[in-house]
């Protein structure tokens, strides 16, 4: 039994020095674990699929997908099963695999749907959004907003809500302070909690009167980064509006209604009411 | 001159051309959505009779049988009728009073199929069907007009906004007021929720606003030098509370904090972030430390997720006498990536504090309660909603289903009743 245990103790010293360095420099020097996103991720996700062990999107977030890909490659490479891509992990998944990042990125960039598999040509793992061509056509109808690389929600929202919500946000507030932008995403989600609401993200944004920037067509700008960062904090708790079910503009309000709603605070140009 | 003549009636005759194309468009894209909305009340007029029959209906019977398959239809049907009024133009106020008495007479349907408590039913529905003949007989008559615009939009909108107090939807309004309240009163777990979310169980002694900017410099050491505004917030607030809004070089922000005990609601600053200098290891780290300043000491990891500036981590409290996470109870923390700086801090749920009733943990075989191929991961014991206003002890599963695609799910039961509480697809 010793002498087994020293046995495996040699293999495992052995597989580990004689990691091929394929790639000497790859990765960032931080541990990746559940929760990251970024581009350690994406290469992680990468170079997890190179070897065969992740089967879904390349999307540079670290859910449960790529948690069971890396255990899955510790588990085969007799590595210490975690689930976490530290040093050594790193260092063999480098050696093992190959990393194109240049091509991986701008399949993201241009929102094509592709895989990342070691051994099958690259141009054969491209399948443009739009359909049909190359992944250089410089198609970019998938922006880097579509691949959802740059977020994380909690899982009861979808990308879709965030994408609609923080249209309504920048529509409706865009002028006003970060708080007021939360507030207003808050809002949408607190109604989405109410049983006097439609009850989807989208139903409560289009329900008729409900939004001035619906109305104006404002909604359709394209949101900026303030705006969806107000978004994901609302998601992720954050209610400066203290549980507001309405807001208006009193210099613009033309409701009746809407001032006998009982009012919370007034946050820049906005009053929050329940 | 003659030339210029010519001219000016050609340009005349074009733009008058232009103008009626424009208006005629305009007017043809009017009808089509005026169309649409009387489409959507003709649905929401016939499907309300559908339910008020389907409500009748099931007051025939003593066949639990017969029964379920009315609650169905009545559970359907409700959401369908709040689906259509949802979509049609009648204001807010309206809206949410019909989407609100149609929603809980759908959940008790729900209910009453779950539990099959078809006596309590039986006792409260007969006066339920009359009342909703009546709101759909109102309703018939509030609408009628809507037949007669011709197609015109403006008529419709003209409509909706009369300002003259005796229009029939003034008294559906009404009338969906007085009906929603004595139909459906409020639970006692209901009750007992209202109360919560309103702070009612804050007995603390009521601050002033000098100790509210002490207590603010105290929990955050970083913004005391910080430019100040404290507003307090409105009479008709359903608890008081002080808004701090501050202002400190680079960093934009607010803390809000009740005015009973100075508590934190939440606080969040604004501020650039340079690139990621933290691991993840390190950021979780920082959280615990910011709890620890901010007095939060029973409360346990649940989970982070990165984001573009700042990671976003979850803290929830330790029941103290089994030790399950009680999600109800959660703080949320927004760390900068840069320097792990505090950037929020979310304590609205924290401050709430559920009062948890004793409960049975009756063990589970997995191997029977789930599929051959699924794979119990992870089991946790944890406090929840079972959407019925209560907190229940529950088990959280991890469980993967399918060697090969490995899909994740998370997976909350009832810990007493196995009752399956909530299922989430992870990715």
């Amino acid at each position: 039994m010793r002498l087994l245990s020293i046995l495996f103790a040699f293999l495992f010293a052995i597989s580990i020095v004689s990691i091929p360095q394929n790639d000497a420099i790859a990765f960032s020097d931080q541990q990746i674990a559940r929760g990251a996103y970024g581009d350690d991720v994406i290469e992680l996700q990468a170079r997890l699929q190179y070897l065969g062990f992740y089967k879904s999107k390349i999307d540079g977030k670290f859910g449960y997908n790529t948690y069971w890909a890396l255990r899955n490659f510790q588990e085969k490479y007799g590595l210490p099963i975690d689930g976490i891509a530290g040093a050594k992990t790193k260092k063999a998944l480098a050696g093992y695999s190959d990393y194109d990042e240049n091509w991986v990125k701008a399949q993201l960039k241009a929102g094509n749907q592709f895989t990342y598999y070691g051994g099958v040509p690259l141009d054969q793992q491209v399948k443009n959004s739009g359909g049909g061509s190359t992944a250089n056509s410089g198609d970019s109808s998938g922006s880097s907003n579509s691949n959802g690389t740059d977020t994380q929600i909690p899982p009861k929202y979808t990308e879709r809500d965030l994408q609609l919500i923080a249209n309504a946000v920048y529509g409706e507030a865009r002028g006003e302070p970060y708080e007021g932008q939360v507030a207003v995403a808050a809002v949408i989600l607190n109604r989405l909690e109410s049983p006097d609401f439609p009850n989807t993200i989208s139903g409560i944004i289009f329900q008729p009167l409900a939004f001035t920037a619906v109305a104006d067509g404002q909604i359709w700008l394209e949101p900026n980064q303030r705006a969806k960062e107000a978004v994901i904090d609302a998601m992720n708790g954050w209610d400066p509006s203290e549980n507001a079910l309405y807001y208006f503009n009193p210099k613009t309000a033309t409701s009746k209604w809407i001032w006998t709603r009982p009012q919370i605070k007034q946050i820049g140009e906005h009053i929050f009411c329940s | 001159m003659r030339t210029m003549l010519v001219i000016l009636t050609i340009a005349v005759i074009g733009l008058g051309a232009y103008s009626i194309d424009l208006h005629g468009d305009k007017e043809s894209l009017q009808r089509t959505v005026h169309a649409q909305y009387t489409e959507k009340l003709t649905d929401a007029s016939e499907k309300l009779s559908y339910l008020q029959r389907a409500v009748s209906q099931s007051l025939l019977f003593k066949d639990e049988k017969a029964i379920d398959s009315e609650l169905d239809s009545i559970w359907r049907l409700s959401s369908e009728v709040r689906s259509s009024i949802a979509n049609i133009p009648i204001g807010q106020e309206l809206s949410n009073q019909w989407l609100g008495y149609l929603g809980k007479l759908g959940d008790e349907a729900k209910k009453t199929a779950k539990s099959g408590d078809y006596e309590a039913w039986r006792e409260k529905m007969p006066q339920i069907s009359t009342n909703l003949q009546a709101l759909s007989d109102e309703w018939t008559t509030a609408t009628v007009d809507y037949y007669k615009q011709d197609g015109k939009m403006d008529v419709w909108m003209r409509q909706v906004d009369n300002k003259n107090p005796n229009t029939s939807f003034d008294n559906i309004q009404k009338t969906l007021k007085d009906y929603g309240e004595s139909d459906f009163p409020l639970t006692l777990s209901e009750a007992d929720w209202q109360k919560k979310i309103e702070l009612k169980a804050l007995q603390d002694s009521v601050i002033t606003e000098k100790e509210a900017l002490e207590k603010v410099k105290y929990l955050f050491p970083l913004i005391k030098d910080a430019t100040f505004t404290v507003t307090k917030s409105s009479d008709t607030a359903p608890y008081p509370f002080y808004h701090i809004q501050f202002h400190q070089g680079i960093r934009l922000g607010y803390v809000d904090l009740t005015e009973k005990g100075g508590h934190l609601l939440s606080y969040l600053v604004e501020r650039p972030v340079d690139e990621a200098k933290l691991s993840q290891d390190e950021i979780i780290k920082k959280a615990e430390e910011h709890l620890k300043r901010l007095e939060m000491k029973d409360v346990a990891y649940v989970e982070a997720r990165e984001n573009h500036l700042a990671w976003h981590v979850t803290f929830a409290r330790v029941h103290p006498g089994d030790n399950a996470l009680i999600y109800a109870d959660g703080v949320q923390l927004k760390i900068a990536k840069d320097t792990g700086e505090l950037l929020g801090a979310n304590a609205m749920e924290y401050i709430q504090e559920e009062s948890i009733k004793p409960q049975k943990a009756n063990p589970i075989d997995w191997k029977s309660f789930f599929d051959n191929n699924v794979r119990v991961e992870e089991v946790k014991n944890i406090y929840t909603d079972n959407g019925q206003f209560e907190q229940r002890l529950c088990y959280e599963v991890i469980a993967v289903r399918d060697e090969q695609t490995q899909e994740t799910f998370r997976i909350v039961i009832d810990a007493e009743n196995h009752n399956v509480l909530k299922v989430e697809y992870l990715t």
